[in-house]
């Protein structure tokens, strides 16, 4: 036998050996998983019937002795718990989270700090779901963690929004890289109102571009009227990508006295400011943007042509008759188009009503 | 004479035999990466909402562009499943590229479409578009009706009728899962600069029940050749793409479901429009131009989210499709030779490029050569018999090894297959293709080379069964 034929017979032998072996795995593993699953659904059923038993029962200790009863099922236990706590409200709630606090809080506090990073973050999860807002320094640590279990405390932080927990939020923020900072922004986004305050002294702070961009995004976005004011100086900011967030804040804040300044940013040197000024004139409904968005119409650009025509539809009766006159010309083919085509829109969307 | 041949012979055996070697280590390589970066995905996204993190207003929203031509089987059901899809704002343009089916009128009846005049800019070259319908019922649905023009100049022609910065192309047959969206655009927002496209798993629709445009129950075909199909899709992306996503050497995001940033694709002149491979020609040249302009990129694979699609049933179609599969690979490849082994476009240039010329592209070129060397070897009477057999064995169970990881693969990440009869099938599916399918397959594609040197173009016609749709109970 000379050696090459070894080689492959040596070979042959190992790969047929392990793709047997390999084979068995596959099939064990499905039958394991199969039980497991039954298994689990068994007990989850038990454990379920237990735990609507607790939160519709008046009996004081009924949830103490089924956290004990369970607390060494807490797969299973957890995730009953876990299915429940947003769907249910008020005193039945407490239920579930003194069955948590009994049966599972110690080895999700301890799981925060596992190595696994996969335990970190299902109890990070856990946590939101449960947790008392005075305990959010447990998740603080966490912020200096790998990218998503940072953005999972964020989230979590932004569950239990104490001025503490968000403080941590826009500190978090502020020295994050780029690349989260709109995972960032989405999350402030929830919080609503509550941020205004931390809004207002981040945006005198020095900031890159990109993030002052989003926070003045953010401010039109939720919108925070209150913050009006700290936004117009940056309507004469030299970046334009600063003056569009600006003008698409502005629109929607839907402020009256905002459409002097969106008349300015409609007469930009860059057609993308002009372009998001008038989208936002058009939101505003004021006629007194009427000759602005007509001009808007025999741009070059065609997003300014684009906007100016459907700002123009926004104004109404007035904004119609000037597309109907826009439409009639000759000067401008391209403006006549836009204004046909915005015409149509305002007949069709009238029609699907 | 005759000795001169069979040492020449036996040369080229040889370079076969490291070549197998070779191409089975990588593919056993991908496969470890793929088994590391499933878990690593599956450990980061299990505790994680994508609708509490992502779907808020400020994600970017995304045009879907479903190209169809002679569709009218499936299209309402694939378009209703398009405008189900959970994400904060999209559209849909189903561009209707010259279908002499009923396709456009079965949309008009679905979904009430009327002709609108809306205007455009013609950013990217297409053929002349005979209208475009909007529908009342349903504001997120536009379509596009136009000349017939191809895949390429079909998608092209959506992107110009797109309002929004993301696109995800995507087949007008195939079916997205509800969050696939939402879950393919995470790369987006995580790191939204650099990250420039991404592309989804695909697997087959044939054998599922399909109800209000969503797969709600999922079995194996009766088609023996859609059973062979289910196991080269799962070695395809669980076990290829995302191990070289993991090596960032991505070079294909599936025309059937990818999602990309538009002003790249825009700065790249679009899907080119005489190539029949368009999204492997699309990613090459993406590729191509931010290594030239200096822009750090990533493309991106994630395993879960899930786009449906119909594979071929019939032996004529499926060597249509293979054939033009690699007619595409093919030219893409060779429209962009000058990015082969040339160090200035670092990892596409120095890897991903090498091997999918080497390895993909001339594959079966180099398979059909090994079993015309055998025949010859055994008609000279040079035939080492037991050596041939053991190879031929080797080769075999290496196959199947590697049918078997993937299937392994699948197990670990979305386990769609609830029996585990499903699974026996799949693996015996694994050994029967070693004898004949496999062998058709490769001649198929070599000659693919036979075409390209004819200039063949043309897409070839697919029979299409449509899908299987849950029946009422009387």
């Amino acid at each position: 036998m000379n050696t090459s034929l070894i080689i492959v017979t040596y070979s042959l032998l190992f790969l047929l050996s392990f793709s047997v072996l390999l084979f068995f795995y596959l099939i064990a593993r499905r039958i394991v998983v199969q039980r497991q699953e039954e298994l689990l659904q068994k007990r989850y059923t038990m454990i379920e019937n237990e735990i609507l038993e607790v939160v519709t029962s008046s009996e004081t200790d009924l949830a103490e002795r089924v956290a004990n009863k369970y607390k060494k099922q807490s797969r299973v236990l957890t995730r009953v718990l876990v299915n429940y706590i947003e769907q249910i409200e008020g005193q039945a709630k407490e239920q579930l989270q003194k069955i948590f606090n009994i049966a599972l809080k110690e080895k999700c506090l301890k799981d925060i700090h596992s190595r696994r990073q996969i335990k970190r973050l299902k109890a990070t999860h856990l946590f939101v779901l449960f947790s008392d807002p005075l305990e959010s320094h447990h998740i603080v640590k966490l912020l200096n963690d790998k990218p998503i279990v940072k953005l999972v405390a964020i989230n979590a932080l932004s569950r239990i929004p104490t001025s503490q927990t968000l403080t941590y939020i826009f500190q978090s923020f502020m020295k994050d890289s780029l690349g989260n900072a709109r995972a960032y922004i989405n999350i402030m986004y929830g919080l609503g109102d509550k941020i205004q305050n931390h809004v207002k002294n981040h945006l005198k702070e020095s900031l890159s571009v990109e993030k002052l961009g989003l926070l003045i995004e953010l401010v039109g976005a939720i919108p925070l009227r209150a913050l009006y004011p700290d936004i117009l100086p940056f309507a004469d900011d030299p970046n334009k990508e600063i003056r569009i967030k600006v003008a698409r804040a502005l629109g929607h804040m839907r402020i009256p006295a905002s459409v002097d300044i969106l008349i300015r940013l409609a007469h930009d040197d860059t057609w993308e400011v002009c372009a998001q000024a008038l989208k936002s004139l058009g939101k505003l409904g004021d006629e007194a943007a009427l000759e602005v968005l007509s001009e808007g119409l025999f741009s070059p650009f065609w997003h300014v042509r684009f906007n100016g025509g459907h700002g123009l539809a926004n104004l109404g009766a007035a904004g119609i008759a000037r597309l109907q006159k826009i439409k009639q010309q000759k000067k401008d083919r391209y403006a006549a188009d836009m204004a046909v085509m915005v015409l149509d829109e305002v007949i069709f969307a009238g029609e699907g009503q | 004479m005759n000795g001169i041949l069979v040492a020449v012979f036996q040369g080229i055996s040889a370079i076969i035999l490291i070549y197998f070697f070779l191409i089975n280590s990588l593919y056993l390589l991908f496969i470890i990466l793929s088994i590391f970066g499933i878990f690593r995905y599956r450990n980061t996204t299990a505790f994680v909402s994508f609708k509490e993190i992502f779907q808020m207003p400020l994600v970017k929203p995304i045009s879907i562009i479903a190209p169809v031509y002679n569709e009218g089987m499936n299209i309402v059901e694939s378009t209703r499943s398009l405008l189900a899809l959970e994400y904060p704002l999209f559209e849909v343009i189903v561009v209707n590229d010259g279908s002499t089916d009923d396709t456009l009128e079965k949309l008009t009846e679905a979904f009430d479409l009327k002709k609108s005049k809306r205007v455009f800019r013609k950013t990217l070259k297409t053929k002349p578009i005979k209208g475009i319908y909007v529908s009342p019922s349903n504001p997120k649905l536009t379509v596009v009706d136009k000349m017939n023009g191809k895949k390429a100049d079909a998608l092209n022609a959506g992107l110009n009728v797109s309002k929004y910065p993301l696109f995800c192309g995507i087949d007008g047959d195939s079916i997205l899962e509800k969050d696939s969206l939402l879950k393919m655009a995470r790369p987006f927002i995580e790191d939204p600069d650099k990250t420039v496209g991404a592309g989804g798993i695909i697997r087959l629709s044939n054998g599922c029940t399909v109800k209000s445009g969503q797969v709600v129950k999922v079995a194996l075909p009766r088609n023996t050749l859609a059973r062979f199909q289910i196991l080269e899709y799962f070695r395809a992306f669980l076990g290829g793409r995302v191990g070289l996503s993991m090596l960032k050497s991505i070079l294909i995001v599936s025309g059937a479901f990818g999602l990309f940033r538009k002003d790249v694709a825009i700065q790249c002149g679009g899907y080119r429009a005489d190539t029949i491979g368009e999204d492997m020609d699309l990613v090459v040249r993406m590729r191509k131009h931010l290594h030239e302009k200096k822009i750090p990129y990533v493309f991106r694979f994630i395993p879960d989210p899930i786009c449906w699609t119909e594979a071929p049933e019939t032996l004529r179609s499926l060597a249509r499709q293979r054939n033009r599969w690699h007619r595409g690979l093919v030219e893409s490849l060779s429209h962009s030779s000058k990015m082969i082994f040339n160090p200035r476009y670092g990892i596409t240039g120095m890897f991903a490029m090498p091997f999918y010329v080497i390895f993909e592209m001339l594959g079966p070129l180099i398979e059909v050569s090994g079993y015309a060397i055998f025949t010859v070897m055994v008609l000279l009477g040079e035939f080492n018999q037991p050596f041939a057999l053991l190879f031929f064995l080797l080769a075999v169970v290496f196959g199947i090894l590697l049918s078997l990881l993937a299937v392994l693969l699948e197990e670990y990440s979305a386990r769609k297959y609830p029996r585990l009869r499903d699974i026996i099938t799949i693996v015996a599916f694994g050994l029967l293709e070693n004898v004949v399918y496999r062998q058709w397959l490769a001649v198929i594609r070599a000659m693919a080379f036979l075409d390209i040197a004819r200039k063949k173009e043309d897409w070839g016609k697919m029979d299409r069964k449509g899908f299987t749709l849950e029946r009422r109970q009387p």
